[in-house]
């Protein structure tokens, strides 16, 4: 395979992985929680059945909707999907991965995350601005402690690209378990959960209006917009957990033009990915859902860990 | 040179114009001209950053003392381009907008002073004719400020904040000044520069310190930020649009072309300070653009937000080259320089709409507007493009910038000495703390502003601006999405500029429309992403237009069941933005009243409720009014002396006289 | 083996201070406790590592000494204080909680800032953590004044403690036995005394926040 080749189907690769992956992990995270609260639960198959079923339905507006309605899923699905497509999840060398740079990936998905928040205010009822006040202002909180925790992996190879974090990783096995990247880790597990909306931060399958985050800004939506935007938030969820899989264990990651390594690689990435839903799918279940108002709390431990993680990089070089 | 000194005499036939010629004509020649010289003066500025010869101009006719001494390099060149791209615009701008008091003679010729003031700062290459601009600009714009004064009352107020703010600044830039010149019995800026050196180093810093403080008050930094969200919203919008984008871009360039330029670059700790002022006001400015309704307050304080990050870079830039990295060094002012660039493009846009919206709407509050989209549906295009190139959207301009800033920091953690490494930490923290901020206040403005429904009557019956408004708008917004996707090509640019003030070359920039820092290592492609995201955005909009009817079917919005919801139930500005408000009460301290009155017949059920909730800034309600206060009481004393007695008068005048004899 | 010895270091002072800084953003008081025991244990681990790694057998004798009265009994007993109290939340602290974790941000920089300065006369492997230890300090102090409790004020003594003891390991490689030993044995007094006074104010006014006794002056 030359290298255009490569790099073309390993962005396809990973595009498909996450697209689909994504719908699995979360359908995987609520069997888990099924099973751990005594009940049997969907199939893990059943957030990719209700994308397909949405995507037949009639199409609904409000009234008073903007353009902007229908126009925020489609681009919260494409920032999503240009963000997994310049990541390293499949291989260190996608197409554009010389411009995979952490801050694009950040910037796109808060793009996404104000596309939905727009999307959210536009039919102009209470809930959706009540969700897209919410889901911005935890978006705004959970910023800093994302930022700070990713300058902190990537202060050891002085680079924000993710490739070059990912092979300085590889090349040194021992920077896994520095205190610096574990501080990183606990710092970045309670951004992910913030920004994918899971329990703590906010119920995913919460039906009562008041206590909605992400449901409330979709309240308006049905049909196949309904579908890009869910399916948009489950990219969201694969995206994330596998860079975060990724980058404290990025074994398994295709370096080189080989067939076998691209299996290997899809492998390895559903592998570490269920590892985390497991975990987080865990961390659910162990906890109630906080106050809004207690989530600050939650957000700055996580500033002050990602901070923390600097300091002790910076002190432990 | 020659280019440039024609578009400053076009500017002055502009000014003139505005002063002389009839109504009917006034508004129309002078906005012309006006254009037509800042486009000279973009010119020129191109053609000096494109690798040009450095030119200088004297003439000893003009001013006294010293004459007027003009000097084209590639730093000034850059600022020159920030101020007449912006001011190109504003005067396209000001042939719709302007009306009433501000299309009167005075206003006219004044504007046009503004705007050509704004390109002769940068360029002024000695003391007497940096002042003369500077008071020329700082003057123009205090009267500029006045003139809506019939319609808001805020203004008269606003205007003297900013009076006396700017006087006290301008005087500690003097001071300043004047203070490494005598020494060298010097007054032109390269005489300065060869004697700086000679300097002992007190002298330097006290200088440095003086010159400091006016400029940043000029760049809006905090705490010397209280004149800016007042004045700026006071303004017109044209000249909102100037001061927030160029007049602040001046203080900027001040404290490069005196710290660096004329001083050498000094010692780590002045840098420290600078760093300092940016961080505080990166995140202060966040903070209270996210919770401000008015719209041009908002922008105003989103203003000192993005001035905040540039200052870090300038203070990274300085720090870096006190440490030995003069590679690093040149990125993070590159990344300084262009944020400003990107910023006077996106800020002058917004600006420029919001007072679309103020003339059309009747109000620029936010809990008074909503739905505009579907009247003013350009200006919201404006809106939106401004708003992601703020908040860092890639591939629009915010995000190349700030991309190269974090490079800097980055590659700056290198560095040995705690100070430099410690200077990084707060310019990433503070680059961290703003992005989702601006986020939450820029959504607001868009989702609040633009979408929904309509919460009062003007904003119901508002309609589109007029033409020459929406092209000065639009005309701002190509750059912005210029610098975003292809700030690779001005790359050569601002090198240039970059090397003037901090010498040696670096890191050379490949020509191509992304950045390669080659040596360094790291990159960006924001013109693929831009493809891979319009390609994307096309085909997922193909395939889920082809599934389902073509129209969507119009329903009603769901109210929990309940039927015709009213627009006073859509989230307002205010409760969008009250739970950030609540985390950060500590820093904010916002005041709320909530008045009930009950019915005469039972107090369990309420007749009317009022709340009232306001932010007063932190820094005037604590720091200036005291001081304020303090002055004042003096000012009472001092009264006391003067009774209006002409005895006592020549009593005064006779004790001065034997004081000065007995202690000459 | 050195790479091992200064990893675990490494891990063992990280998580002294992460223990310290979980103590400010964690309300109740069982799991600021536990935070506690996690940081007597990391505190011991150090000890452990550098004495392992200098065949410095009075250190060992410390780390031993450390882990009982730190990892043991300090919370145990803690625990039992707490438990006789229903409502175990520090739930009004002076400053709240997210202002106090960004202040310990803050001064987790600071005692970067100060701490390099220090360790720079001689980096080796154990000295240049020593600013681990001092944030570790200082974010005890910043519980000590901000906390109403008495129990969470007992903690931050604790936390004091526990960094002092952390750059005293990592500046000299362990102080005299006797040293520790008297310091520990203060600790675990004042906990002790701690535990009577709770003992006999609980008895007879059911009041523990400190900030209220000021009225039992009169």
């Amino acid at each position: 395979m030359t290298g255009w080749v490569y790099a073309g189907s390993a962005t396809l690769i990973q595009v498909v992985t996450v697209g689909l992956g994504g719908p699995l992990l979360v359908g995987l995270m609520a069997k888990v929680k099924a099973r751990a609260e005594g009940r049997v639960g969907a199939p893990v198959v059943q957030p990719l059945r209700d994308l397909r079923k949405l995507a037949t339905k009639e199409r609904l507006h409000a009234r008073h909707a903007s353009p902007v309605l229908a126009l925020a899923p489609v681009v919260i699905v494409a920032s999503t999907t240009v963000a997994v497509a310049i990541s390293p999840l499949v291989s260190t060398r996608p197409l554009l991965g010389s411009s995979a740079d952490i801050l694009a990936v950040v910037y796109l998905l808060l793009t996404g995350s104000a596309a939905a928040a727009l999307g959210g205010l536009d039919v102009g009822t209470a809930f959706g601005g009540m969700g897209a006040s919410r889901a911005m202002t935890i978006g705004a909180l959970a910023e800093p402690a994302l930022l700070v925790a990713v300058i902190a992996l990537s202060l050891p190879s002085h680079s924000s690209n993710l490739p070059r974090i990912m092979a300085s990783t590889l090349a040194h096995p021992d920077w896994v378990l520095g205190p610096s990247r574990l501080l990183a880790l606990a710092a970045l597990v309670i951004v992910v959960i913030a920004e994918t909306g899971r329990i703590p931060v906010d119920n995913p399958s919460t039906h009562l209006e008041l206590t909605m985050v992400h449901e409330a800004m979709t309240l308006e939506y049905a049909g196949s917009e309904l579908a890009l935007v869910t399916w948009g938030e489950s990219m969201r969820v694969g995206l994330l957990f596998s860079l975060v899989a990724n980058l404290f264990v990025p074994w398994g990651i295709s370096t080189h033009a080989t067939v076998l390594s691209v299996v290997v690689a899809v492998a390895s990435l559903a592998a570490k990915t269920m590892l985390v839903a497991l975990g987080v799918a865990l961390i659910e279940v162990r906890s109630a859902k906080l106050r809004l108002f207690r989530l600050p709390e939650l957000l700055a431990g996580g500033f002050v860990l990602s901070v923390l993680a600097v300091v002790t990089g910076l002190v432990t070089r | 040179m020659t280019l440039l000194l024609v578009a400053l005499g076009v500017g002055a036939l502009a000014a003139l114009a505005g002063a002389a010629l009839a109504r009917r004509w006034r508004v129309a020649v002078a906005s012309t001209l006006g254009a037509l010289g800042c486009v000279l003066a973009v010119f020129a500025a191109v053609t000096t950053l494109r690798g040009g010869a450095t030119t200088t101009f004297h003439s000893a006719q003009v001013l006294p003392l010293s004459g007027v001494s003009l000097t084209l390099d590639p730093l000034a060149a850059w600022f020159i381009l920030v101020s007449s791209i912006v001011g190109a615009a504003a005067c396209v701008y000001n042939v719709g907008y302007a009306h009433g008091a501000l299309a009167s003679r005075p206003a006219q010729s004044t504007f046009m002073l503004f705007t050509f003031s704004l390109i002769a700062v940068p360029s002024a290459s000695n003391i007497t004719t940096f002042m003369f601009g500077w008071e020329l600009m700082a003057l123009s714009s205090l009267l500029l400020i006045l003139t809506e004064h019939a319609r808001h009352v805020e203004a008269r107020s606003a205007a003297l904040w900013y009076g006396v703010m700017t006087q006290l600044g301008a005087a500690s830039i003097l001071l300043g000044l004047l203070l490494v010149s005598s020494h060298g019995s010097a007054q032109s800026f390269a005489a300065i520069s060869a004697h700086a050196a000679g300097l002992s180093p007190a002298t330097r810093s006290l200088a440095f310190l003086l010159v400091l403080g006016g400029f940043a008050s000029k760049a809006g930094a905090v705490p010397l930020h209280v004149w800016l969200p007042k004045a700026h919203p006071a303004a017109p919008s044209s000249v909102s649009a100037l001061m927030s984008s160029a007049m602040v871009a001046m203080g900027v360039y001040g404290i490069i072309r005196v710290g660096q330029g004329l001083l050498h670059g000094g010692t780590v700790w002045w840098w420290f300070a600078v760093t300092l002022l940016g961080v505080v006001s990166a995140m202060y400015g966040a903070l209270h653009a996210t919770t401000s309704n008015d719209l041009k307050r908002l922008l105003a304080y989103s203003t000192i937000d993005i001035i905040g990050l540039v200052l870090t870079g300038v203070g990274a830039a300085g720090a870096l080259k006190d440490s030995g990295q003069p590679m690093v060094a040149h990125l993070a002012l590159g990344a300084a320089l262009l944020l400003v660039l990107a910023h006077a493009a996106f800020k002058g846009a917004l600006f420029l709409a919001a007072g679309a919206i103020d003339r059309s709407a009747g109000t620029r509050d936010l809990d008074l507007l909503g739905g505009l989209i579907h009247v003013m549906p350009v200006t919201a295009t404006v809106i939106v493009f401004g708003a992601g190139a703020i908040m860092a959207v890639p591939t629009l301009s915010g995000f190349s910038s700030e991309w190269l800033l974090l490079q800097s920091f980055l590659h700056g953690f290198t560095a040995l000495s705690t100070p430099v490494v410690i200077v990084m930490l707060l310019g990433t923290v503070a680059l961290a703390l703003t992005g989702g901020l601006t986020a939450v206040a820029f959504v607001k403005v868009i989702g609040i502003g633009f979408l929904g429904r309509a919460r009062s009557e003007g904003a119901a019956n508002a309609h589109e601006a007029s033409r020459s408004m929406l092209v000065a708008m639009g005309a701002l917004t190509i750059p912005s999405v210029f610098l975003g996707v292809a700030p690779g090509l001005v790359g050569a640019w601002w090198e240039r500029a970059v090397s003037l003030a901090l010498g040696r070359s670096s890191d050379p920039y490949t020509p191509s429309t992304g950045v390669v820092l080659a040596r360094l290592g790291g990159a960006i492609a924001p013109a693929a992403v831009l493809v891979a995201l319009i390609g994307v955005m096309s085909l997922v909009w193909l395939l889920s237009q082809n599934r389902t009817a073509r129209h969507a079917r119009r329903v009603d919005a769901w109210g929990c069941g309940r039927d015709g919801q009213t627009s006073r139930m859509q989230y307002t500005a205010t409760s969008f933005a009250e739970p950030l408000q609540r985390v950060f009460a500590d820093v904010l301290r916002p005041q709320s009243d909530v008045e009930v009155t009950h019915v005469v017949e039972s107090r369990y059920y309420e007749q009317s409720l009022s709340y009232e909730s306001r932010i007063v800034d932190v820094f005037e309600a604590r720091g200036y009014r005291p001081i304020i206060g303090w002055v004042l009481r003096a000012g009472g004393a001092a009264r006391r002396l003067q009774n209006g007695s002409l005895d006592r008068y020549l009593a005064f005048g006779f004790g001065a006289l034997i004081a000065i004899l007995v202690v000459g | 083996m050195t790479s091992t010895y200064v990893a675990t270091l490494e891990l063992a002072a990280g998580a002294v201070l992460l223990s310290a800084v979980m103590t400010l953003w964690r309300r109740s008081v069982s799991s600021i406790v536990a935070m506690l025991r996690l940081q007597g244990v990391a505190l011991c681990a150090v000890a452990v590592d550098l004495a392992l790694h200098e065949n410095d057998r009075a250190l060992l004798v410390t780390g031993a000494l450390v882990l009982v009265v730190k990892g043991v009994v300090v919370p145990t007993v803690l625990r039992r204080v707490a438990k006789w109290d229903p409502r175990s939340r520090e739930s009004r602290p002076l400053v709240n909680v997210p202002a106090s974790l960004v202040f310990a941000a803050g001064l987790i920089v600071l005692s970067y800032v100060v701490g390099t300065r220090i360790t720079s006369l001689s980096p080796d492997d154990a000295t240049r953590l020593a600013p681990l230890g001092l944030a570790t300090v200082l974010v005890g102090y910043f519980m000590l004044v901000t906390r109403r409790r008495a129990v969470s004020k007992i903690v931050g003594l604790i936390v004091v403690d526990n960094g002092i003891a952390l750059v005293t390991f990592l500046l000299t490689s362990g102080v005299p036995l006797i040293v520790e030993l008297g310091s520990s044995l203060d600790v675990m007094l004042v906990v002790v005394v701690l535990q009577f006074l709770m003992a006999s104010v609980r008895h007879h006014s059911r009041i523990d926040a400190l900030t209220e006794l000021r009225e039992l002056r009169d």
